[in-house]
């Protein structure tokens, strides 16, 4: 039952910002119209697991520090991808490599997975079967274990705060 | 009041430039770079980047009316939705065999799931050397 109060309140918010208008009578009808749409979906937002208010509140700020440091992320990626485009000579050395991760929920594996795409060099291609790695294109790989040190130690501490 | 909309037209039209600008390297990426996996580093982060400086420069244009918000929304969707579409396409291509380009140095996830299906079309050099030691 709380599942379904936070899900109707965070669609009430996405009513909201689809409208254009952020009123309390817009989110109300969101809320409203949420749990019917949560309904037929059960399945993808895991209603049966206890959850508490206060520890999904005191993850707020850590979540927003993890998108501030999303957002200079996606700006160093894109700098670092325009370099190799611009090259006269375009002189790169892509492959695919396996990065283990240590996230375990659902949630926590598409967050990681997304911020490696959106960082610099990297793309996630697929989730091993055993959920324990990820592949990764890199676009340029000069040393296989950097990488996967700095997926480790800089992003996945984020999100294992932010989201585990 | 005049000095703060000439300013809020600078800012805008800046983010608008750089978004352009940003979405015309994307589509150059598109163009010169190698293989499938190559193209969609260029096409998910820069474009992603790029639609959203379009997107900040509605917003600092017009303020937070409907319109502002509507663009921070089509933001958000964007970067939540293009790192989804690129791991998708990625996985898709992988899987039916279209591989790597020339210079590329290692492919940890063709051996993986060559080895887990035999069916796998992709012919890799170690699958290969096995079938003639079979032999």
């Amino acid at each position: 039952m709380k599942r379904y109060v936070l899900y109707s309140i965070a669609l009430g918010f996405v009513w909201c910002f689809v409208h254009g208008v952020v009123s309390l009578s817009n989110f109300l009808i969101g809320a409203m119209i949420g749990p019917f749409l949560i309904r037929p979906f059960k399945e993808l937002y895991s209603l049966g697991e206890e959850i508490s208010y206060r520890e999904k509140l005191n993850r707020i700020p850590k979540q927003i520090h993890y998108f501030s440091i999303l957002i200079v992320e996606i700006v160093k990626a894109s700098i670092v991808v325009a370099k190799i485009v611009l090259q006269p000579k375009i002189d790169i050395r892509p492959g695919i490599i396996a990065v283990p991760i240590r996230a375990k929920t659902d949630v926590g594996i598409t967050a990681i997975a997304n911020t490696i795409t959106l960082t610099p060099g990297t793309l996630t291609i697929d989730v091993s079967d055993d959920r324990t790695a990820l592949y990764v294109h890199c676009i340029d790989i000069d040393n296989a274990k950097e990488i996967r040190d700095s997926i480790k130690d800089d992003l996945e501490e984020y999100v294992l705060e932010a989201f585990e | 009041m005049n000095n703060i909309t000439v300013i809020q037209d600078i800012l805008s039209n800046f983010f608008f430039f750089a978004g352009m600008f940003f979405v015309f390297l994307g589509m150059l990426g598109l163009y010169r770079l190698p293989d499938v996996y190559n193209r969609l580093h260029a096409t998910t982060k820069i474009g992603t980047l790029g639609a959203f400086g379009v997107m900040m420069g509605i917003v600092i244009k017009l303020g937070f009316g409907p319109m502002g918000i509507k663009a921070i929304t089509v933001g958000l969707f964007l970067l939540l939705t293009a790192p989804v579409a690129a791991h998708m396409i990625s996985r898709a291509a992988h899987r039916h065999g279209v591989g790597l380009c020339e210079e590329s140095t290692v492919d940890d996830y063709g051996k993986t799931y060559c080895l887990i299906n035999s069916s796998c079309p992709v012919k890799h050099e170690e699958t290969i050397e096995d079938e003639h030691d079979q032999m």
